[in-house]
Order: C-alpha cells, then structure tokens, then sequence
C-alpha cells in the first residue's frame, strides 16, 4: 500500500494516458470507418485500426512533440533563467554549473548514483541522460510520425487518384509539417503559459507552484 | 524465451508491412482482359460497387457503358504501388486505381491519364 502510495503520481498518470490512448483508439476507429463509408469504402475493425498507418501517425505526432518540449524545456533551462518563476534557476547561475553544485566526482555523496562518482564516458553520459532520453524518444517519434504518415498520406492519395509521393518529398511536404507544427505550438505556448503564470498566480501545495505567500520576484522556489 | 518473443514481433512485423501487389495486379489485368475478350459483364464485376453504380448513363447498363468507353487494350505490367486498402496499377497501355474490400481488389478507376498537380482524369470513376 505504500508502494502504491510513494508511486501514486506516476501510476495515476499512467492510467490517465492508457485510458487516453485507448479512447483516442476508439474515437479514432469510429471517425475513420466514418470517413471509409462516405468514400465509398467498408469499416474496420478495432484490430486492423489500431494497426494502421493512420493511427499510428496521429498518435506518433502527438508523442513527438510532447518529448520535444520537455527536451527544450531541460536544456534552455540550463543556460536561460526566467526571474520570479518556479521552473527556473536562480539569475546567475546559468550554464552547467560546477562539480559541486552538481554534487558528482569527488563531490559525489555516499547516496549518489555509482555513475555520478566516476570520472570519464560513464559521467558524461549520466550527467546529460535525461536531455539524451528525451532527444532520443523525440527523434524516434518524428521519425515514425514520417514514415507511418507517409503511409497513411499516400493512401489518401491514391484514393483521390493521385500519385503517392517518396518519403524525401514527404517529409518536406506541407501535410508532414502541418502536423508537426500545429502539435509543436500548442506545446511552446503551454510552457511559456507555466513559465510566466507561475511568477504571479500560485496553486497551495503544488511543487509546480511557489509557495502562495512567496513574493513574486522569488525565483526557483516550489511550495 | 525472449529470444523466442522477439522471433515473434520481428515476424508479426515483417507480415504486418508485407504489401500484397499480386492482388492489385490480378484485378487489373483480368479487368482488361475481359473488356479484350469483348466480356465487359466480366469486367463489370471486377469494378468497386460504387464505379459500376456511377458508370452508365440513363438507360444504360454497366456493360453497356464500358462498351461504349472503349477503353483500350491494357497491355504488360509497368509499375505497382500499393498503400494500405488503395492501390495504383500501371500497365503500357492504362493506369488504374484500385480498393480492398473484404472480398478482394475491385477496379475504382480505370482509363486513368495524369493532369500535373491535379487528380488523375479517367473514363472511368466513382
């Protein structure tokens, strides 16, 4: 029970974005076998939907650029500061920091990661692992969001009795960026939204949020 | 054992991308070879329900209409492009698209020539 108890912000959200996932298969499918009667076409099943190219992009875009904000977000915020907000450091300290604040190598505590209190490749690779993660699963969802909309595109295409197109001119067509743009704006003017808001409007008891009595000058503090 | 499930996903894979041509092929080339061998019932048959349903004039039949059309010989097979449920057939003498029902490839389009930047234009079409 405690187990759940420690993990419950993970496991809820967990269950929210299965839940979500399969509603968006659902809705989906049912929005899709619309489309296929009205084009003269037969309604699939679940199965065949949830494996579809047309699936997979919608699902593919959305996911690309959620890692894609998280991943500016981890990086600009090491260099950029916003003063007053919660989700910045303190002005002055922008950059990589030193080994001490950073707590690795010789600075290194007894409860430190074993990556943090070595020296070479192993502490590199450690010291930038979550912008890596985060890069690594944007690039690989961009590039399942090109190649299964590319699929799902060029079936369109030969059903309006057109020629499909290369992935080359795919992902330099106005479809592939309309798709990568119209997910990746609505992510930019999300952070920037709890960048700013959070320096004046406060939620008690969120660590998203300063503590509601802190001034609105005080930077990288959560309540 | 997880040798063995990864066995199993690279196959399930590797079937789930396999495009099946030879389906499309066959469609298009009994289409045409049944309009050659003056059977245009035949090749009624072979058209998506809602080609053969658009395709006469009033008073027409299906048949009668691809009668009419002279379409053409069709000719050897040049090229094949398949997309999901759609597909292109290019043969020498005509380009057709088709769809997958549950009960195989029907022709939706046929006597196909390209206009640049725009649909194709064909005799034949829903």
């Amino acid at each position: 029970m405690s187990r759940i108890k420690d993990n419950a912000l993970s496991l809820t959200f967990l269950v929210l974005f299965l839940l979500s996932l399969a509603g968006q298969a659902l809705a989906g499918m049912l929005h899709y076998n619309e489309q296929q009667l009205v084009e003269g076409g037969e309604a699939v099943s679940f199965l065949t939907y949830v494996t579809s190219s047309s699936f997979a992009v919608d699902v593919a875009e959305n996911w690309q650029s959620e890692y894609l904000q998280f991943l500016l977000f981890i990086m600009l915020t090491i260099w950029m500061v916003q003063r007053g907000s919660p989700e910045s450091k303190e002005p002055g300290r922008e950059g990589a920091e030193s080994d001490e604040e950073q707590r690795i190598g010789p600075y290194a505590e007894a409860d430190s990661p074993a990556w943090a209190r070595v020296k070479g490749w192993r502490l590199r690779l450690y010291s930038n692992s979550l912008g890596l993660a985060m890069g690594t699963v944007f690039l690989l969802s961009w590039l399942a969001q090109s190649v299964a909309g590319q699929a799902a595109y060029n079936s369109e295409r030969l059903a309006d009795l057109r020629d499909p197109i290369g992935w080359s001119a795919y992902v330099t067509s106005p479809e592939f960026w309309d798709r990568s743009l119209q997910n990746w704006q609505s992510e930019l003017l999300a952070v920037l939204s709890m960048v700013v808001l959070s320096i004046y409007l406060r939620q008690r008891g969120s660590p998203e949020s300063k503590p509601v009595g802190a001034p609105h000058s005080a930077t990288d503090v959560s309540g | 054992m997880r040798l063995s499930f990864a066995v199993a996903l690279a196959t399930v894979l590797v079937a789930g991308c396999s495009v099946d041509t030879a389906g499309p092929v066959r469609a298009a080339e009994r289409f045409h070879a049944a309009l050659a061998a003056q059977r245009p019932d035949a090749a009624c048959a072979l058209l998506a329900k809602r080609t053969a349903d658009k395709l006469p004039h009033p008073g027409q039949n299906c048949a009668e209409a691809l009668r009419d059309l002279d379409l053409g010989a069709g000719g050897g097979l040049t090229e094949v492009r398949v997309w999901g449920d759609e597909a292109q057939v290019r043969l020498a003498g005509d380009t057709l698209f088709l769809h997958h029902y549950r009960d195989g490839w029907r022709v939706k389009a046929a006597g196909c020539r390209p206009v640049r930047d725009l649909p194709y234009d064909c005799e034949v079409e829903s």
